[in-house]
């Protein structure tokens, strides 16, 4: 007996099992651990740059592996941060649209909040943009998310039903909404990475 | 392959879409604006009143960028519902769901338009109950609260269910801290008495007064602990016109018992009918029987 409540539910684990496959925890020697996600096979990991406080950050991989990492870019105003590990062969996070996004889109947040290793919270896209109501005076473009983010949620990825990646949990504004660095936002930061 | 999933996410923008049009951004105070919900394709928006801080200069943004000026029609603050007219007369109202159809533990997703474009969160209804009286003295025909979040400036805007109709009105000042949803007979109620000039009727008897504590005896054969106190008579209101005096404790008003002002309130908050009604009041330490013709008060 199978119904639509139970496909939903292995449908939500399965999409998040391979967001999983792609999750880091960046931690520092002393002040506090976040998340951070594989962006390319070849070891590069994309995490919020406050998470980032010291020159060779620990990359923890999803099969345990802990690596010393090199920082590669360190963007504060986008709050976002590349760095790099010797591995290779690595299950890069596939990326989706956050410039087309529509407010009721169903998301997931992965990450290690509060320390709690690969753990999920659900909900919707409110909107996105750089006219946020809580954000105006920020003058950069957030995707509003309706769901909880703690510290320790902060560089991991939010991900769509497919379990692509729309962006990097970076703020909470409320006890139940958050915000992320959208990927194109993310693009942007690469590209200016790569030509310095 | 995930196409339940896929097929949820797609069917709540979908359904964010189809209310789009509807909800409407309400520009009438200093800090971030609030949101409305077309009433009617005429221009009618309600909206919740607290989020009203002015009645002059106001304004209404709608799908599409546009921004058309509105003024105000009445407000209620009571049920925290304000009704504007939009100078605009090719507006999409949104059909709206009776609450015995609303069933707790269904999706809903709340709906704003605090910037230009409609922003929404998700939810259930978490609680569909009987009619209840707003902290101001409102009746609101059925208790409807949501754990959808009210994302800043969403007062004013739709609770709008799966098959993409309105739930009711949401607020967040109803019951501090919670989502509650003002539904379609309340709103009805209320449009239909701005729109006709009055504003909402409420009972009104003219005093202040307190709840204190009933002699021990008094308290027994009442089956009441408390009463209220009346610390002031306004001249010439109907407490006044009723004889009432300063001094005077009630405990029961039209059969039924004020115990504090919350009662009272109850028991006004209907719109009064022409008769006398009956008071029992404690004078002098003994019970007395009196009537009141209980007036009738805006807003």
């Amino acid at each position: 007996m199978t119904n639509i409540l139970q496909d939903l539910s292995r449908e939500m684990s399965a999409a998040v099992q391979r967001a999983r496959a792609s999750l880091v925890r960046v931690s520092n020697d002393e002040t506090g651990a976040g998340s951070g996600l594989i962006w390319s096979s070849e070891g590069l990991i994309l995490t919020n740059a406050h998470v980032v406080h010291q020159r060779t950050p620990t990359v923890t991989l999803p099969d345990g592996r802990q690596l010393p990492a090199s920082v590669r870019a360190h963007d504060p105003a986008r709050d976002l941060a590349l760095l790099a590990v010797k591995a290779s062969g690595l299950p890069a996070m596939p990326l989706g649209d956050s410039e087309h996004l529509r407010p009721g889109t169903w998301v997931f947040a992965v990450g290690h909040p509060w320390g709690v290793a690969n753990a999920v919270t659900a909900g919707v896209i409110i909107g996105g943009g750089a006219d946020m109501p809580e954000l105006t005076g920020s003058q950069r473009e957030w995707l509003m998310v309706s769901l909880m983010l703690r510290p320790g949620n902060s560089g991991g990825p939010l991900v769509d039903a497919a379990g692509r990646m729309l962006g990097i949990n970076t703020i909470m504004t409320g006890p139940a909404v958050g915000g992320a660095v959208p990927v194109h936002i993310v693009r942007q930061f690469l590209r200016a990475a790569t030509l310095n | 392959m995930s196409d339940v999933l896929q097929a949820v996410s797609a069917a709540l923008v979908e359904t964010v879409a189809a209310a789009e049009a509807g909800v409407v951004r309400v520009e009438g105070r200093r800090r971030l604006p609030s949101s409305g919900i077309v009433w009617s394709a005429d221009g009618l928006i309600v909206t919740s009143n607290h989020a009203l801080e002015r009645e002059q200069d106001l304004s209404v943004g709608l799908a599409g960028d546009r921004r058309v000026a509105a003024s105000l029609i009445g407000r209620d603050p009571a049920t925290d519902l304000a009704l504007l007219r939009a100078e605009a007369a090719d507006l999409t109202a949104l059909p709206w769901v009776e609450p015995d159809e609303a069933a707790v533990g269904a999706l809903v997703l709340a709906l704003g338009r605090p910037g230009h474009k409609v922003l929404a969160t998700l939810g259930i209804l978490s609680s569909v109950d009987a009619a209840w009286t707003t902290r101001a003295g409102g009746q609101i025909d059925h208790y409807l609260q949501t754990d959808a979040v009210m994302y800043p400036g969403f007062s004013g805007g739709p609770l709008v269910d799966g098959e993409q109709r309105v739930v009711g009105m949401n607020s967040s000042a109803l019951v501090p801290g919670l989502g509650v949803a003002v539904p379609a007979p309340t709103v009805r109620r209320v449009v239909t008495a701005l729109l006709s000039g009055r504003r909402v009727a409420r009972g009104y008897l003219g005093v202040t007064a307190q709840a204190v504590p009933l002699p021990e005896a008094l308290a027994q054969r009442l089956g009441q602990t408390h009463g209220l106190l009346l610390t002031h008579i306004e001249p010439r209101s109907p407490a006044d016109q009723g004889r009432l005096v300063q001094g005077d404790t009630l405990v029961q008003l039209d059969g039924q018992p004020l115990r504090d002002l919350r009662d009272l309130q109850t028991v006004l908050g209907g719109e009064p009918g022409p008769a006398p009604v009956p008071l029992t009041l404690v004078r002098g330490g003994s019970l007395r029987e009196a009537t009141v013709t209980i007036g009738e008060r805006a807003g």
